[in-house]
């Protein structure tokens, strides 16, 4: 152990100063054997403990022993720690290669991938697992994370077709017959889905897709992550069920436009706004809208009673489902297009 | 009338060894206990060895120019010097220079001539030096090989029988515990006596002991000026008809008369040459010859080396003996004292006493067969003085292992 340990630790050393490179090799030698779980056949490990506890011997003799026993213990932190350091890494790269963000349980806070509002893992994390004792827990979450990441990699290498990942209802912000569909997953609360569609609105990207999108509150601890995009992603999906005829723009689209892209009279955007009232402020401001783009009283009480209803529950379960388990995605907004899903906020020329 | 004491000569003061004479280039608090291994030069010797390479560094071997011809004088010089060490006479013995005692031996018994001898004997105590080159001459000869015991004195313990036409190969002094050849008159008397020859390992002889060695009927000896305060090199001394009786096997410049074709003549008239092939470490030959002048004067503290020696082995032995849970290997004091605690490692103990910049030795010093395998000892700890230690480095080295062994404990 103590031998691993300090290969471990040299090579570190020998990147910086070439005076430790002579010793990495006697200390691989040594390693290897140890791993391969044949005895040390050099006193490499007697040496460096030696060395490191002469200090100790020649102050306070009888300090050598436990000095010794902590070193050891040390030696197997470091031997942990490393491996734990392997493993993170490796997995963080697996989760940056399937599902574009290194840190699957929390990917906003990966700094690798594209920009996104995450999807938060309600599973308990390792170190969370262990703080309450729970190490079979910790150990099975772990690997079933592991494994279920590793499940994805061939999504990876998939075409995608958004044609497949439609949602129930679904309209589009501008529909022509000859272009092909794209799909994305959007929360009306994230900032990174207003980026985006900032970003598909520079590029004129719905008069070459028919863009579709499917609405997914994020989930939060206490409720959602943004407390009135359940209450939008509704009356959305209640105005899908219900569309105005005649309207150039499906009024769904208008509504999730206006909070993209415009400003209330505060100045503030209005999603920014949204996010910050409560569920009656936003019932009625979104009832104005219904009024504003054309809805008549009783089409507006249509959408209203709609919007809480059974029904726009049920379609809105089906997309979680759609979106969690099919797509299989982490990151708000993901799009699929041109055969490939795109997790978290695209450039403008990425939408190129 | 009274003369003036300002123009008196004073008399030649002995040589001192301290810190600020000989050795004044040891830091204080530097304790180096591993003059078995290799002993610390004295300023002259270092001088000497400078003065060659910054004065006249040429090639010697039978030039014509003034630098050469003094690299050829300086290295006479140093040829007679160790004969006269030992007492010997150069129409008996001829002087060859090597790179140490143990390339020393194997030239002598790699060389031996086929048919001559049936057996080659040796002592359990040996340094490889002599244990291994003994095995392979061993082989090459064809013979059998006896190992034999030492008495606690030293003595080699042989039945005369024993060395009919053999090759005896023994220390003179031995790197564990400084035991002495003690009965090298009769072993040599014995083995000429039976067609035998007797070669000594002298490497921890020369230093402290050379007395056992004067005069000596020995047929070859071995040693290393680097084991008695010289630069590093290699020295055999040995009678001619041995020297002689070599079938060579290493050959080269210096040591042919003339060369053709498919055959050569070697010199005739310098025995020597006949274990020098090539070219020779010129400016270390001559730093021994400046040692052995060292060695000729040198009074530390007013005694005779060996007496100033005797008396810090003894010193040595009673501080370390003092110190429990140490099993000292020596019955006697020695300038070579090997010990080992049972319940430490003595690699560690001398990691830990070097941090002290107490500097020994640690393992089986190159006599695995016995330390290991015949004792079944673990590695040990070796404490060999020089001339340079003191009596304050003893009880400092002394104290400092006492601190340890109570703290480890």
């Amino acid at each position: 152990m103590f031998c691993i340990a300090a290969f471990i630790i040299l090579v570190v050393m020998a990147a910086f100063s070439a005076r430790y490179r002579r010793y990495v090799g006697t200390a691989w030698n040594c390693t290897w054997r140890r791993v391969t779980f044949r005895p040390c056949d050099t006193t490499f490990k007697q040496d460096i403990k030696d060395h490191l506890l002469a200090p100790v011997a020649a102050r306070r003799p009888g300090l050598v022993k436990p000095a010794s026993i902590g070193l050891e213990i040390l030696a197997v932190l470091v031997l942990l720690t490393t491996i734990w350091s392997g493993y993170t890494v490796v997995k963080s790269a697996v989760n940056l290669y399937v599902y574009g963000t290194c840190n699957k349980q929390d990917s906003a806070s990966c700094t690798l991938g594209a920009e996104a509002c995450s999807i938060p893992d309600e599973t308990p994390g390792f170190m969370e697992s262990l703080g309450e004792f729970d190490v079979l827990g910790a150990f099975g979450n772990e690997f079933a994370s592991l494994g279920e990441t590793f499940a994805a990699i061939p999504a990876r290498f998939q075409t995608w077709t958004a044609e497949d990942y439609l949602p129930a209802n679904p309209s589009y912000l501008a529909e022509d017959a000859a272009n092909p569909i794209a799909v994305e997953v959007i929360d009306p609360g994230c900032t990174f889905c207003k980026a985006l569609f900032a970003n598909i609105e520079e590029v004129g990207f719905e008069s070459s897709y028919n863009l579709t999108y499917i609405a997914y509150p994020i989930a939060g601890t206490d409720g959602y992550k943004f407390p009135n995009s359940l209450l939008v992603t509704r009356y959305l999906e209640a105005l899908r069920l219900h569309p105005l005829d005649g309207a150039e723009t499906p009024v769904d689209w208008q509504i999730l436009e206006r909070i993209f892209t415009e400003k209330a009279e505060t100045g503030l955007p209005w999603q920014e706004t949204i996010n910050s009232m409560d569920a009656d402020e936003a019932t009625a401001t979104l009832v104005d809208w219904l009024g504003e783009f054309g809805l008549s009283a009783d089409q507006i009480d249509v959408i209203v009673t709609e919007a809480g209803s059974d029904t726009v529950a049920e379609v809105i379960a089906a997309n979680k489902t759609l979106v969690e388990e099919k797509i299989a995605t982490v990151k708000i907004p993901t799009i699929i297009f041109d055969g490939r899903r795109h997790d978290g906020l695209v450039s403008v020329d990425g939408l190129r | 009338m009274k003369r003036s004491t300002l123009f008196k000569r004073p008399a030649a003061a002995p040589l001192d060894t301290g810190r600020q004479g000989d050795f004044g280039y040891l830091q204080p608090g530097e304790i180096y206990l591993d003059a078995a291994c290799q002993s610390l030069r004295p300023k002259s010797v270092i001088d000497a060895l400078t003065d060659y390479y910054t004065s006249y560094n040429a090639c010697g071997g039978r030039v014509k120019y003034a630098w050469g011809q003094k690299v050829d004088n300086a290295v006479a010089d140093t040829r007679r010097a160790v004969l006269g060490l030992l007492g010997l006479s150069a129409k008996s013995h001829a002087v060859s220079f090597t790179l140490n005692t143990t390339y020393g031996l194997n030239l002598l018994l790699q060389q031996l001539p086929m048919g001559r001898f049936d057996r080659v004997v040796t002592s359990h105590i040996e340094h490889n030096s002599v244990f291994l080159p003994t095995i392979t001459a061993a082989r090459r000869l064809g013979v059998e090989r006896l190992v034999l015991d030492r008495a606690a004195d030293g003595a080699l313990l042989y039945d005369p029988a024993q060395l009919e036409k053999a090759v005896v190969v023994v220390n003179a002094a031995s790197n564990i515990d400084g035991r002495l050849l003690t009965n090298l008159t009769d072993l040599v008397r014995d083995a000429h006596a039976r067609g035998g020859i007797v070669i000594i390992d002298a490497a921890q002889a020369m230093g402290h002991a050379r007395a056992l060695l004067q005069k000596t009927e020995a047929d070859a000896v071995c040693f290393s000026a680097h084991k008695m305060y010289g630069a590093s090199l290699g020295v055999v001394v040995a009678r001619h008809e041995l020297l002689t009786s070599l079938e060579l096997g290493f050959v080269g410049g210096g040591m042919v008369q003339d060369v053709r074709e498919s055959d050569f003549d070697l010199v005739q008239g310098d025995p020597g040459a006949l274990l020098e092939p090539g070219l020779q470490a010129w400016g270390e030959i001559i730093a021994l010859g400046r040692a052995i002048d060292w060695l000729g004067s040198v009074r530390p503290g007013g005694l005779a080396p060996a007496e100033h020696i005797g008396a810090l082995s003894r010193r040595l032995y009673d501080g370390l003996a003092e110190i429990p849970g140490l099993t000292l290997l020596n019955t006697a004091a020695s300038p070579v004292i090997s010990l080992y605690a049972p319940a430490q490692d003595s690699h560690r103990l001398a990691v830990f006493l070097s941090h002290s910049t107490i500097m020994v030795r640690s393992g089986y010093f190159c006599a695995h067969h016995y330390l290991k395998q015949q004792l079944g000892l673990p590695p040990l700890l070796r404490f060999s003085l020089g001339l340079h230690s003191t009596a304050s480095d003893i009880d400092t080295a002394t104290q400092a292992l006492a601190r340890l062994m109570k703290g480890l404990s």
